[in-house]
C-alpha cells in the first residue's frame, strides 16, 4: 500500500461541522487532562496540614500567566458544554437542518457568558477579588 | 475556455505513489469536468481511467473530489468552479484501483447489509399496496440517493471504523423505516442499534455537504437514533 496525501484533510477544505466536531473532541480531551492535573495539584498542595504549600500554590495561581490560563479554561468549558447541548439536541432529532445557525447561536451564548466571566475575573487581576 | 486539468494518476503495477499530471485544455463554454476528462482520454492519453455511465447525474458512477469538494464530474460545469486549475482526485479514503477509479466493494457490501428493499409480513393484497401522497413524501429526500459514495468517502467515522455502515446505507434504512408499506421496521432498527450503526455518527455533517443530490444523511441517522431509543423504551414510541 502507498500513502496518499488526501487533500480533503487540508484544514482549508474542512466544513463548519468538521471544525466544530474537532473542537468538541479537542476541548473534551483538554478538559480531561486539566481535571486530572487539577486533582493532582490540589492533593499534593494540601498533603501538608500546615497549609504552607497550599498558600504557595494559590499565590502561583494569582500570577498573570495562570490568571490568563483561567480564561482559556473558561472558554473551553463553555464551548464544550454548550456545543455538547447542541450535539445532544441533534441526537434527539432537534435542529439538525439548522446546524449552522445553532452553532452561531452557541457561539453567541458562549461569548455572552464568557464576557460575564471576564467581568468576575478582572478583580483578581487587579488583586482585589470580590470575596 | 482555457484551463489546466491536474488529474491524479496511479497505476498500482507501475507506480509506487499516486501523482498529479497536468493537461492544459481548450474546452467549449459550459463543458463539464467529465467533458474535460473525456477530452484528455480521447485526444491526449487513452490510458486515463475513470468511471462514468449516464452522464446525467443519475447513475452515481462519477463522484470525485474536485477542487476541494465532492462533485459528480458529469454535472459540474468547469466554469462554475471559477478556477484556472481544476484538480481532480478520486474519492478520498477509498482504495484506488487505477487513476480515478476506487474500490466500491466495501460501500456496496454495507449497502446490502442495510437490506435495501421493501419487506412485508402480510400476504399481498388484491392489487398494489397503496400509499397516500403524504405517506410518500416521508422519504421524498432519501429516495434521491444514487449510491455515488461521496458521503461515505467524506465521513471521518467511516475512515476510522471499517465496520461502520456509513451515511448512505443508514439513510437507506431510514428510507424503509419511514415507508408506510414496509412491515419490518423494528427489525431494521435492531440492525442499526449498535456501535457500527447509528451510534457511530457524531453529527459532523460532512456527508450532507458532500452529497451532490443535497440529501442530508445526518438528519436520517438522527431520526433512526430517536426511533432505536423509542424501540427500547416502548412507551416513547411515536410510530
Ligand atoms: C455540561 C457539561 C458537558 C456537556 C453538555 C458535554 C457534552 C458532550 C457531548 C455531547 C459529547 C459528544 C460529542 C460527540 O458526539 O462528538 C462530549 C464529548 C466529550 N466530552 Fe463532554 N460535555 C460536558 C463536560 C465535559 C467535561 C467536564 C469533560 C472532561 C472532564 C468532558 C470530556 C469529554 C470528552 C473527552 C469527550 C469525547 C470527545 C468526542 O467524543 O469527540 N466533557 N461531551
Ligand atoms: S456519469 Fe452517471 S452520475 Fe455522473
Amino acid at each position: 500500500m502507498y500513502r496518499v496525501r488526501h487533500t480533503d484533510l487540508w484544514p482549508s477544505h474542512y466544513n463548519l461541522g468538521m471544525w466544530v466536531w474537532l473542537a468538541q473532541r479537542i476541548s473534551g480531551i483538554v478538559l480531561v487532562l486539566y481535571l486530572f492535573t487539577h486533582i493532582w495539584v490540589i492533593s499534593f498542595s494540601i498533603a501538608n496540614r500546615q497549609g504552607q504549600e497550599f498558600n504557595q500554590v494559590m499565590a502561583l495561581f494569582q500570577t498573570p500567566l495562570f490568571l490568563s490560563l483561567d480564561l482559556l479554561l473558561l472558554a473551553g468549558v463553555l464551548f464544550h458544554a454548550l456545543n455538547g447541548i447542541r450535539v445532544i439536541l441533534f441526537d434527539l432529532g432537534i435542529g439538525i437542518r439548522q446546524q449552522k445557525a445553532i452553532f452561531w447561536g452557541v457561539l453567541v451564548i458562549v461569548s455572552a457568558i464568557f464576557a460575564w466571566g471576564v467581568s468576575l475575573w478582572w478583580p483578581f487581576v487587579q488583586g482585589k477579588p470580590l470575596v | 475556455m482555457q484551463v489546466v486539468f491536474k488529474v491524479q494518476r496511479y497505476q498500482p503495477e507501475r507506480d509506487g505513489q499516486p501523482y498529479f499530471q497536468s493537461f492544459p485544455l481548450e474546452l467549449p463554454e459550459r463543458a463539464t469536468v467529465l467533458d474535460g476528462l473525456h477530452q484528455i482520454k480521447d485526444e491526449r492519453d487513452g490510458s486515463l481511467s475513470f468511471r462514468r455511465s449516464c452522464r446525467s447525474a443519475i447513475c452515481g458512477s462519477c463522484a470525485m473530489y474536485i477542487n476541494g469538494a465532492y462533485h459528480l464530474a458529469c454535472n459540474t460545469g468547469v466554469e462554475t468552479l471559477k478556477a484556472q486549475e481544476i484538480v481532480v482526485s478520486p474519492l478520498p479514503h477509498l482504495r484506488v484501483i487505477k487513476d480515478l477509479i476506487v474500490d466500491m466493494q466495501p460501500f456496496f457490501e454495507k449497502f446490502e447489509r442495510a437490506l435495501p428493499y421493501l419487506m412485508t409480513t402480510t400476504p399481498p393484497p388484491e392489487r398494489e399496496r397503496l400509499q397516500s401522497p403524504e405517506q410518500r413524501r416521508a422519504f421524498e429526500e432519501m429516495i434521491n440517493c444514487i449510491q455515488c459514495a461521496a458521503c461515505y468517502s467524506a465521513c471521518p467515522m467511516v475512515w476510522t471504523d471499517p465496520q461502520y455502515l456509513g451515511p448512505a446505507a443508514l439513510t437507506k434504512v431510514y428510507r424503509f423505516v419511514s415507508d408506510s408499506r414496509d412491515e419490518v421496521g423494528r427489525q431494521r432498527l435492531a440492525l442499526v442499534d449498535n456501535d457500527h450503526g447509528v451510534w457511530r455518527c457524531h453529527t459532523i455533517f460532512n456527508c450532507h455537504i458532500a452529497c451532490p443530490k443535497n440529501i442530508n444523511p445526518t438528519w436520517s441517522i438522527q431520526q433512526l437514533k430517536r426511533k432505536t431509543i423509542a424501540r427500547r423504551l416502548r412507551f416513547w414510541e411515536r410510530g
